[in-house]
């Protein structure tokens, strides 16, 4: 199952079709007959089952599913952050499948950023010292006015002397997000960014990434921001432009624009 | 990243509090232990002592400059090995941390860099606190040595700024060794391990931790093995290297060992609830558990396993001496009221062995041009050799003891490992006059420590030398003659103590006992402190980091009482699990004195020193628990069940 290809932005009333219609722009993350094993013998789970889907840029998907599913086995063989048994990984324009670790962790500095459920901020550091960490581990010289700049785009502009544990779990999770799009990736794996929070700084998180999908459209020369998001929550799914459904292993659905209680309904019939 | 190395080091402190510790008390030992070792380099003679005692003045200063040299080394190897398991414990604790900053884009140098960063802030807070607790130890090393009488009272340190760059260098060097392994795993950690606890976070066992541990287990089998065949000599080396490789092995394998032993303490979860979860915990909280017991193990199997040998030397010496002698009394007279024994009524036999002030200069000419000279000035002894062997049963193995007439010499029991051989020549000092004499015998090792290192002949020595030596003379009462009577004539001569044979060798075997508990004291006392560091810390840092579980077991049901109790219980588990498994190491390394070695079945048990352990461990535990979980308890739970940080 894959998405629609996205293009790069077209001359106004220009069709596709046309031959000055920009060409598609490939996938920011795909993963082609993707499988996962876990053990072996009788114990063997097969969490990934021959799974293809493409994540284009300038879109926001959701991946929910029953417990088990292999929703989190997606996101981590997606992010090179597990193996795959079979099938092809591809992100950021490079074969990831055999990546050797420098490989991944170059990946990791210049094409990905991650915000997880319990925002896993570095306790020691501030919120300021947190959002330049990876341009610090990347070994870029310091822009002082880009985290600032983060910091106030995600509203905490007033917040950057601050440690985590000054900070509320919305105010945490908003470092998260703009710790992990500082050094602009091109994709935004975020697990659960919602499930730690109450209802209104969950709203805030999602605007947030709303945000980010919709105004990083790729005309300042950075790629239009792919966000992949597994979450167990229908609102949270349902801010995004799509979610796709898994059920063992595999692919079973996909909807596009759907509101929370379509989400919902399709998720208890999958749960049935 | 070594901002990020202070900022982690400023935050996370308590993780480090342990290992800092035992960078100061390292740095602190190593600094005073060359200090004195400096003050020792130069004896302080008083003027007039006579070479005897010269020679005792300066074989104290040596001796002592050799166990500081061993202190400072058990210091160094002690701190690397605490610093080390302390590491590893805080990598362990702090895993989920690192597999973020992989995460975030740090790569395995980045990883190396950032812990490397953090052992060397430990080195040189520690290297600066080493040094201001080195001074007052340095007094104390020193008050230590000259009131057990190891040296004398004009015994001083000698001061030297250079030795503090040395300080600094060895700070940061047992900082930076003892982080090694538990870096270099960090380096290993996965990103993912950031999003859930797998794989390596799980495993305790690292292939380091196997190889380590069954290479020390099978050397201290193979060992064990050899003990029914081994001499008394090979005894005391298989308990020496039992307690050492035991101790080790079994360290490395505690989070395995622990927890099986564990299952040992399932008869105490009758007693309710608490004593289950405690046990539950015990077997659950491996790299908890292993820690807590590690430092528990090597204390006890070390402290126990060596004094017991050493122990067991001095009274197997005690025997040996009593075997070779054939008599019933010793007296202790100067040498020329010693002359007088022989006409008591009832003496049958004495022999007299006078301890000569004098020293012997020995050449060595074993075929090559060059040879060895060697001066000794202690353990001369004259003797008449036909009166030695009516009371003696021990004869030379090379040459008689019947040559030592004229100028000759006899190399004795304490010089037989020094390969003095027969035909050497040997020059007397007398004081006034030289004399040349010549090795005639070879007498065999004995088990005592600090046996005779010549006999002389007693012409050599003149009247006045006579009168002022200390004299043994052994005595064998006629047959028929009640010894009690005999006793009692000698006394009557009233020229010094007369005591029977097995009083006399068994005050040796007390001196030698309490020479060897000085050095036990300073040595073993350090590790009993390197260890009581280490129980400590782990302690401190499982505890600190179980508030979340603390609190969950709140809100179950359990009041912070039952959680402080649960918690003791555990701990007291752990324990009596790393004092036990201490133990069995201790009576593995000894079981070749069990064998009866040499014909001498001794074992010298040192019961009131493991009664001391146990219950310094069970105290030490009991207040380190009490007061890490109720000060973990503290919080109302559900602010700590909450939190995520």
């Amino acid at each position: 199952m894959t998405f629609a290809s996205a293009h790069a932005a077209a001359p106004q009333g220009m069709p596709p079709g046309h031959p000055g219609y920009p060409p598609p722009m490939p996938p920011a993350v795909e993963l082609r007959s993707v499988a996962r094993r876990y053990g072996s013998g009788d114990t063997s789970v097969t969490a990934l089952d021959d799974v293809s889907i493409a994540f284009p840029p300038g879109t926001w998907t959701a991946v929910m599913g029953p417990s088990g599913s292999g929703k989190s086995t997606l996101l981590h063989c997606a992010a090179g952050l597990d193996r795959a048994d079979e099938g092809q990984i591809i992100l950021a324009g490079r074969d990831i499948t055999r990546a050797p670790e420098h490989v991944l962790t170059e990946l990791r500095r210049r094409s990905l950023g991650f915000v997880f459920q319990n925002f896993n901020l570095v306790g020691a550091l501030t919120a300021e010292q947190n959002v330049a960490l990876p341009m610090r581990l990347a070994g870029v010289r310091l822009d002082r006015r880009a985290v600032k700049r983060a910091l106030a785009d995600v509203g905490l502009g007033d917040r950057g002397n601050h440690r985590p544990r000054e900070l509320s779990g919305g105010q945490q999770q908003r470092v998260a997000i703009a710790r992990a799009l500082v050094t602009r990736p091109a994709v935004l794996f975020a697990d659960e960014p919602t499930g730690a929070l109450d209802s209104r700084s969950a709203r805030t998180v999602l605007e947030l990434m709303r945000t980010v999908v919709d105004e990083r459209t790729g005309q300042d020369g950075a790629a239009p921001q792919c966000i992949v998001m597994v979450t167990h929550d229908p609102v949270a799914a349902a801010a995004a432009d799509a979610v796709v459904f898994l059920r063992d292993g595999r692919l079973v659905d996909r909807l596009a624009g759907a509101s929370a209680r379509q989400v919902a309904d399709r998720l208890a019939t999958l749960e049935d | 990243m070594w901002r990020m190395s202070w900022s982690t080091f400023r935050e996370r402190w308590t993780l480090f509090a342990g290992a800092l510790l035992t960078v100061v008390f390292g740095v602190g030992l190593l600094q005073a232990s060359i200090m004195v070792s400096l003050g020792a380099e130069h004896p302080r003679i008083p003027a007039g002592s006579t070479p005897g005692e010269t020679a005792r003045i300066k074989d104290a200063y040596e001796g002592a400059g050799s166990l500081l040299g061993m202190t400072a080394m058990l210091a160094c190897f002690l701190a690397v090995f605490i610093i080390g398991s302390t590491f590893a414990f805080t990598v362990a604790q702090r895993r989920a941390d690192l597999a973020l900053l992989r995460t975030l884009g740090a790569s395995r140098p980045q990883v190396v860099t950032l812990l490397f960063g953090e052992a060397l802030l430990l080195g040189l807070l520690g290297s600066a606190g080493g040094i201001l607790f080195g001074i007052p130890l340095m007094w104390a090393q020193a008050y230590l040595l000259t009131s057990n009488g190891i040296l004398p009272d004009s015994f001083a340190p000698h001061w030297d700024n250079g030795v503090l760059l040395g300080s600094v260098a060895a700070g940061v060097g047992m900082a930076l060794t003892g982080s090694i392994a538990a870096t270099l795993r960090a380096a290993r950690v996965r990103p993912l391990e950031a999003l859930r606890d797998i794989g390596g976070a799980a495993r305790i066992m690292t292939p380091g931790r196997w190889i380590w541990g069954v290479g020390m287990l099978a050397l201290s089998v193979a060992m064990v093995a050899m003990e029914g065949g081994a001499d008394f000599l090979g005894a005391m080396l298989i308990a020496m290297g039992v307690s050492f490789s035991g101790a080790i092995g079994l360290s490395a394998l505690s989070p395995l060992v622990v927890p099986l032993a564990g299952h040992l303490l399932r008869p105490f979860t009758r007693f309710g609830p608490l004593a289950e979860l405690a046990q539950a915990n015990l077997r659950d909280g491996k790299r908890r558990a292993a820690a807590t017991a590690a430092p528990m193990i090597v204390l006890t199997a070390l402290v126990v396993g060596l004094t017991a040998m050493l122990g067991t030397q001095a009274k197997a010496g005690g025997v040996d001496v009593k075997r070779k002698i054939v008599g019933e009394y010793v007296v202790t007279s100067n040498g020329v009221d010693a002359r007088r024994i022989a006409s008591v009524p009832g003496v049958a036999a004495s022999s007299t062995a006078v301890t000569a002030d004098i020293s012997l200069t020995v050449t060595e000419n074993n075929g090559t041009k060059r040879g060895y000279r060697k001066k000794v000035q202690a353990g001369i002894i004259a003797i008449d050799p036909a009166a030695y062997q009516a009371t003696h049963t021990s004869r030379p193995v090379s040459g008689s003891l019947d040559a030592l007439r004229g100028n000759a010499v006899v190399a004795g029991p304490g010089s037989a490992e020094d390969g003095v051989r027969r035909g050497s020549t040997a020059v007397a000092d007398l004081g006034d006059r030289k004399v040349r004499l010549k090795v005639v015998a070879r007498m065999p090792a004995t088990l005592e420590n600090n046996a005779d290192a010549f006999f002389v002949p007693n012409w050599l020595l003149s009247e006045d030398m006579l009168a002022k030596a200390e004299a043994e003379t052994t005595v064998k009462v006629a047959s028929g003659t009640s010894p009690a009577d005999v006793a009692n004539r000698l006394r009557d001569l009233r020229i010094g103590k007369v005591q029977t044979v097995s009083a006399w060798a068994d005050a040796r075997v007390g001196e030698q006992m309490k020479q060897n508990n000085s050095v036990m004291m300073v040595l073993m006392g350090l590790s009993a402190v390197y260890a009581i560091v280490a129980i400590i810390n782990a302690m401190v840092i499982a505890g600190t980091e179980r508030r979340r579980e603390f609190a969950v077991a709140r809100l179950t049901g359990l009041s912070r009482r039952q959680v402080v109790r649960s918690a003791l219980l555990e701990a007291s588990g752990v324990t009596l699990i790393g004092v036990g498994l201490g133990l069995v190491v201790a009576l593995a390394a000894l079981g070749g004195f069990l064998f009866g070695p040499d014909g001498l079945e001794v074992l010298s048990v040192p019961w009131t020193l493991i009664v001391l352990i146990v219950l310094g461990a069970f105290g030490i535990s009991t207040l380190t628990s009490t007061f890490t979980t109720r000060a973990a308890t503290r919080p109302a739970p559900v602010t700590l069940a909450a939190a995520r940080e």
